[in-house]
């Protein structure tokens, strides 16, 4: 008698040690993908206006709206066929530049990419992006604590943001 | 089927430059897509990407949903030699990785 109730004993015991370390396990985030991204602003990309991407993503600065950047998107520029993939390419004079985003206005989420740049990089920088619907699509960087910021407004034939 | 799924990158070295291409192989969807039958398609899209030049970080991508499938990237480095290692790596939000390697040519 006394043995099984022993061994209940231990049962219940084993179980309640390994449920504790779970549980550790988890708070801890081990068992989270999450966890190795930490380091993505989802902030800004789940932002679901342009003010409010850009306000996470590079916070509160002056905007310079400035031709130092050149922004093209479209090919021919402002013209998709397929919005799936739109190319975009931007170049800029300036040097030291610390971060560049790219957000397009009526996609369900504007951030479409963000940069961070060493003095190492050097512009031009080209990608492709999906764009829903006929849209504004913006650029900024921010360099030495100041935003420039340029738009171009794009025709989508296919909407791609499926 | 056409392209093989396969990470690719080329580099070149010209006038003192390096011009970096990347083209990588993942189906971005953003979640909203739907598949054949209608089901909508969980999302799946690179949030992280970073490329190396040697032992040095010189570029760091993050890529929201809007980044197109089989996302591709063109960029320039300033300087840099023949022979020089460019290494490219991604992380997705479902926590898969890649990599993709070079030498400048």
């Amino acid at each position: 008698m006394v043995d099984n109730i022993n061994q209940q004993r231990r049962s219940v015991l084993k179980g309640a040690i390994s449920a504790s370390t779970l549980a550790l396990v988890a708070a801890s985030g081990l068992l989270l993908p999450q966890r190795l991204l930490a380091h993505w602003p989802s902030d800004a990309f789940n932002a679901e206006t342009v003010e409010d991407a850009l306000l996470a993503l590079l916070g509160q600065a002056e905007i310079a709206d400035d031709a130092a950047l050149q922004f093209k998107v479209g090919s021919p520029p402002s013209y998709a066929v397929n919005g799936a993939s739109v190319p975009i390419e931007i170049r800029s004079g300036l040097a030291k530049i610390e971060r560049i985003a790219v957000l397009v206005d009526k996609n369900p989420f504007p951030l479409a990419l963000s940069l961070e740049m060493t003095p190492a990089m050097k512009l031009p920088f080209k990608s492709m992006i999906k764009i829903a619907e006929d849209s504004e699509v913006i650029a900024v960087m921010r360099v030495n604590g100041k935003l420039y910021k340029t738009s171009r407004f794009v025709e989508v034939d296919i909407g791609g943001c499926a | 089927m056409g392209l093989v799924k396969k990470d690719r990158i080329r580099a070149k070295l010209k006038s003192g430059e390096t011009t970096i291409r990347v083209l990588l192989a993942h189906p971005m969807h953003t979640g909203r897509g739907e598949d054949d039958a209608g089901n909508l398609i969980d999302a799946e899209f690179i949030q992280d990407i970073r490329c190396w030049r040697n032992d040095e970080e010189v570029l760091t991508i993050k890529c929201g949903t809007a980044t197109a499938t089989n996302p591709y990237f063109s960029f320039q480095l300033i300087d840099g030699e023949q022979g020089d290692q460019i290494t490219i790596r991604w992380v997705d939000n479902l926590g898969a990785k890649g990599t993709a390697e070079t030498t400048v040519k």
